[in-house]
């Protein structure tokens, strides 16, 4: 920071005021649950800072239109000045009434971006132009087309595993002009599971662990089993061409999985590790066997899941890992 | 983008066509450059070259206009920026300055013009401004996400959209200029070049000159009389006086700019009682039939019956009373004498010895007047727009040689035959005749005039005109009569009386909006009971007025809708629903038309055929391969009238 606005910042904390406000108001209104539909008192309508601007240069010419008695200049300045005081009306009008149904947002690794979708509703005949959605920053902006939806993605870092809250976020339009923004700041419910960091060298996957049964897995895995006649939706990758070009008929490789790969993912197997460097390994084995296919079974010391595969399997193990206390 | 170069380039026309014309390309330039690199797709100018272009350009104006002073120049310079700036305008951020500049521009344009033209210019500058601005925010908001997603809206809705803008913004803007409060005189002054060097009389007379003023057909001034109107052969509109000659034109004198009248006209029951709405001329004359009575506020007459105030910037209005019958200095003081005498030494020899015959064998001066004037109806001297050029002996050539000149020619030559016989005479120019609407006399720079007054004992100044001798149709009937050629292609009699016409309303709109004032403001409630406002007061009525206005416009503004980009046929089935929402069935949004159609008949088992037909069509215009017209549909929905339920 330059010192400029570092002196700014002393005179006029922006950040401060701002926490400052956003306090006052959630203490007002609390936090909201979806759905919830705009309210008049829920808006705040304030210039920008080319509206700011705009109206000096309007003032500037209304100045001089009453200095030299120039009608029709300030015929000129009044309706654009009339036109501004409209589209604070307008602005308000194009947020007010809008729903917003939900939020939701997946889970993310930390370090990650967490993406807030938030569905905004208008149930009113016409269209919301330009409605934009953020927390400090603007980050998003969609039309509402009228008696539709459409959702706002609003990006927030998770910077540590667990549940991430999505910080109040507000709505904002600068429709028509831009010189008038029309804002509603909102202190949702919501939250987004963040996992932990994958690992970045994580030690090999442990070999331990018993299998899932006696014949290796077939169909998936990284070792040729044996080649078998095409049956239709095998995929053209595991298509055997040498062989089919020999046979004059379509081969497909089979490909198995080894029996003793299956492997236990065990907290108790890193002692040594610091937790969270201990989570980020157990998050990359995770990903590794998933990617390899490879069935894993989780230990925790609070709670052991049985070796499977799965995204289902997978978010369930991730989501131990993230919650870990 | 386009939007913006379009507003700034429009805002830019009447500064264009008013700067001299070598300084046009550093407008055009910049503009075409702009809509290529637009349509192209190309970068901004690197920084050096925009810097280069800024001084080149600073110095340009500075060469053409002699500094950066002056209204014109400071204008100048704003317009051509604002060109410039075209060339890096590629942000929001930019181009939404240009859009509000020329907003700004467009108002100064109206220091130098506020003829009803300039409303048109106006009002399209604001539509574009408007619409530029309103996809800019567009833009600016959809900055993040790369793309902007086409708005609902066509270039048409777009404007329409800012028509409506304005047009709900009248209302409310019409109060303000109606009552926010206005100021008496200005706080800063006004530089007394403000106006570009407008056509009308100036303080010299040299041939040719009003010549050139009778092809302007612009309005010089507007007479409404509370007496009866004079012969229009007796509307000498007085101006300039001239009383020192060169040889070749005429100008004024010091003593008679700067010494007052002794003697005002008594105002009597004949005196001509009237109002003038005078146009600007950046001069100091105010014009006024023989011989003003009164002296308007912040003006003075001379001693030779000039009406003198400060320039005349803006329009301005001012009572009038004239008595007719004025005896003009029945003593005439020597220095005035010797200076109606003066003549260059060596000039016009066969003027000289002509008049000095006729002067010895006339007995009285009106003789010897009358034998000249006689002289020029005699003989063969015309009126006539196009004279030849004159060259040293101007008076010699004209009379004796050419004999072919316009007023100017006629009123010169008489003085200075006056002046050789020893009779003091002066030159008056002004303005003659006018054209009478019907509610008003329209006087326009086409009817400026010169005539002459000579001095004779016990009478005093005594008007003569000497072109009346020549062509008395110009006094009778007005110059465009005396004429008989066009004095130029399409100079026809029906484009005048348009010309006429468009009068009219230009004088309703300098009386309602452009000369609109202080005085005006105080009187506006004055129907009302209220004598005079002061500005407290019209403040209060302001405040009184817009809360009003925005009561009741609120409720409809927050109703109101932004045009739709919904099919036709959704718009007619959205109807439908409403017609049976009205007859009390309970419909929703979500309902398949099939759906729609069996709730409704279940409920009115009356209509079913009705209910049944429409939804039919609606779906076959929405999934049929051929689907009926959208008109079978309309046709079906307006008819459709539900019965109201609970019968």
């Amino acid at each position: 920071m330059n010192t400029a606005s570092a002196i700014l910042d002393r005179v006029f904390p922006r950040e401060r005021l701002r926490t400052w406000f956003l306090e006052r108001v959630r203490r007002r209104r609390g936090e909201v649950s979806v759905p919830f539909e705009l309210e008049y008192r829920n808006i705040f309508v304030v210039p920008t800072s080319f509206g700011f601007a705009f109206g000096l240069m309007l003032m500037f010419m209304a100045l001089g239109g009453l200095n030299f008695n120039n009608n029709m200049a300030l015929l000129l300045v009044f309706i654009f000045g009339v036109i501004a005081q409209l589209t604070t009306v307008l602005a308000y009008r194009n947020l007010v009434g809008i729903t917003i149904q939900e939020i939701h947002a997946e889970p993310v690794f930390a370090g990650e971006h967490a993406v807030f979708r938030v569905f905004l509703g208008n149930a009113e005949i016409r269209p919301r132009l330009t409605i934009m959605g953020g927390y400090r920053k603007l980050q998003d902006c969609v039309d509402v087309a009228e008696q539709s939806a459409n959702q706002l993605e609003l990006k927030q870092l998770g910077s540590r595993r667990g549940w991430l809250d999505m910080e109040p976020f507000k709505l904002e339009t600068r429709y028509p002009l831009g010189l008038f923004r029309a804002w509603a700041w909102f202190f949702p419910r919501a939250r987004c599971l963040i996992y932990p960091q994958p690992a970045v060298k994580p030690p090999p996957l442990p070999q331990s662990g018993g299998g899932t049964g006696d014949r290796a897995r077939k169909g998936e895995g990284d070792q040729v089993h044996g080649i078998r006649q095409y049956r239709v939706g095998d995929p053209m990758k595991r298509v055997a061409w040498r062989s089919s070009a020999r046979h004059d008929q379509l081969y497909t490789r089979e490909m198995e999985t080894p029996r003793d790969e299956s492997c236990e993912l065990d907290w108790h197997a890193l002692s040594g590790t610091p937790t969270e460097q201990r989570l980020s390994i157990l998050t990359a084995w995770i990903l590794i066997a998933d990617h390899k296919q490879v069935p894993y079974s989780l230990v925790l010391p609070n709670i052991s899941l049985p070796a499977a595969l799965g995204d289902r399997h997978r978010e369930q193990c991730l989501e131990q890992l993230a919650l870990f206390t | 983008m386009l939007w913006v170069i379009f507003t700034i380039t429009i805002a830019l026309i009447p500064q264009a066509l008013s700067m001299p014309v070598q300084l046009l390309p550093l407008i055009v330039l910049p503009i075409a450059w702009r809509i290529v690199a637009e349509l192209r797709g190309w970068r901004p100018m690197p920084l050096l070259v925009r810097i280069a272009a800024t001084a080149m350009t600073v110095f340009f104006l500075v060469m053409t206009y002699g500094g950066l002073f002056g209204r014109r120049a400071a204008v100048s310079l704003l317009t051509v920026m604002l060109a410039l700036k075209l060339l890096e305008t590629f942000k929001v951020r930019d181009a939404r300055i240009v859009a509000s500049l020329s907003l700004f521009l467009c108002a100064t344009q109206f220091l130098f013009s506020q003829g009803l033209f300039m409303l048109v210019y106006a009002a399209s500058v604001m539509l574009g401004a408007l619409v530029a601005l309103t996809l800019l925010q567009r833009r600016d908001a959809f900055t993040g996400k790369g793309t902007v997603p086409p708005s609902n809206h066509g270039f048409l809705q777009e404007l329409g959209y800012s028509t409506k803008l304005v047009a709900m913004a009248a209302p409310a803007a019409l109060v303000l200029f109606m009552l926010f409060p206005r100021w008496g005189g200005p706080m800063w002054g006004v530089p007394e070049s403000a106006l570009d060097a407008k056509t009308g009389l100036s303080d010299s007379m040299a041939p040719g000159d009003i010549q050139n003023l009778f092809m302007d057909d612009s309005p010089a001034f507007r007479v409404e009389f509370d007496s009866p109107i004079p012969m229009i052969r007796d509307l000498y509109w007085r101006g300039p006086v001239f009383w020192n000659f060169d040889g070749r034109a005429w100008s004024g004198a010091y003593y008679s700019r700067n010494v007052p009248a002794e003697t005002l006209p008594d105002i009597t029951p004949d005196s001509i009682r009237y109002r003038v709405q005078m146009e600007p001329t950046e001069r100091h004359w105010m014009f006024a039939l023989d011989y003003p009575a009164i002296t308007p506020n912040r003006s003075r007459v001379t001693i030779d019956f000039q009406l003198l105030t400060r320039p005349i910037t803006r329009l301005r209005s001012y009572d009038m009373v004239s008595n007719p019958d004025f005896v003009d200095m029945p003593e005439l003081k020597i220095i005035l004498r010797t200076s109606a005498l003066k003549l260059p030494e060596g000039y016009n020899p066969r003027t000289l010895e002509l008049v000095q015959e006729w002067r010895d064998e006339a007995d009285s001066d009106s003789e010897f007047i009358d034998r000249i004037l006689r002289w020029f109806n005699t003989e063969e001297f015309s009126y006539t727009l196009n004279p030849p050029l004159l060259s040293q002996h101007t008076v010699d050539e004209f009379l004796f040689d050419t004999r072919k000149g316009f007023c100017e020619h006629y009123a010169s030559a008489f003085t200075v035959m006056m002046r050789m016989a020893g009779i003091p005479a002066r030159i008056v120019t002004g303005y003659m005749g006018g054209y009478h609407t019907g509610s008003y006399l329209l006087v326009r720079q086409s009817d400026a005039h010169a005539w002459s007054e000579v001095w004779l004992e016990g009478r005093g100044w005594v008007r003569v005109d000497p072109t009346a001798a020549v062509a008395p149709g110009r006094i009778e009937s007005g110059a465009m009569n005396a004429l008989s050629s066009r004095r130029y292609m399409f100079d026809y009699e029906w484009i005048r009386s348009l010309k006429n016409n468009f009068d009219l309303l230009q004088r309703g709109w300098n009386e309602w909006v452009i000369a609109f004032g202080l005085e005006q403001q105080s009187r506006l409630f004055q129907p009302f009971g209220m004598e005079r406002l002061d500005s407290t007061k019209l403040v209060v009525i302001l405040v009184i007025a817009i809360t009003l206005i925005a009561a009741l416009m609120s409720p409809l503004l927050l109703r109101l809708r932004i045009s739709s980009n919904r099919d036709a046929a959704a718009k007619l089935w959205d109807t439908f629903r409403r017609k049976l929402d009205k007859a009390g069935i309970n419909t929703s949004a979500a309902m398949t038309p099939e759906e729609l159609g069996q709730a409704a008949t279940t409920v009115k088992p009356g209509e079913a055929e009705e209910i049944g037909r429409i939804s039919a069509l609606y779906r076959q215009i929405r999934y049929a391969p051929d689907a009926p017209s959208l008109e079978s549909l309309r046709k079906a929905v307006r008819g459709f009238r539900a019965a109201r339920q609970g019968r």
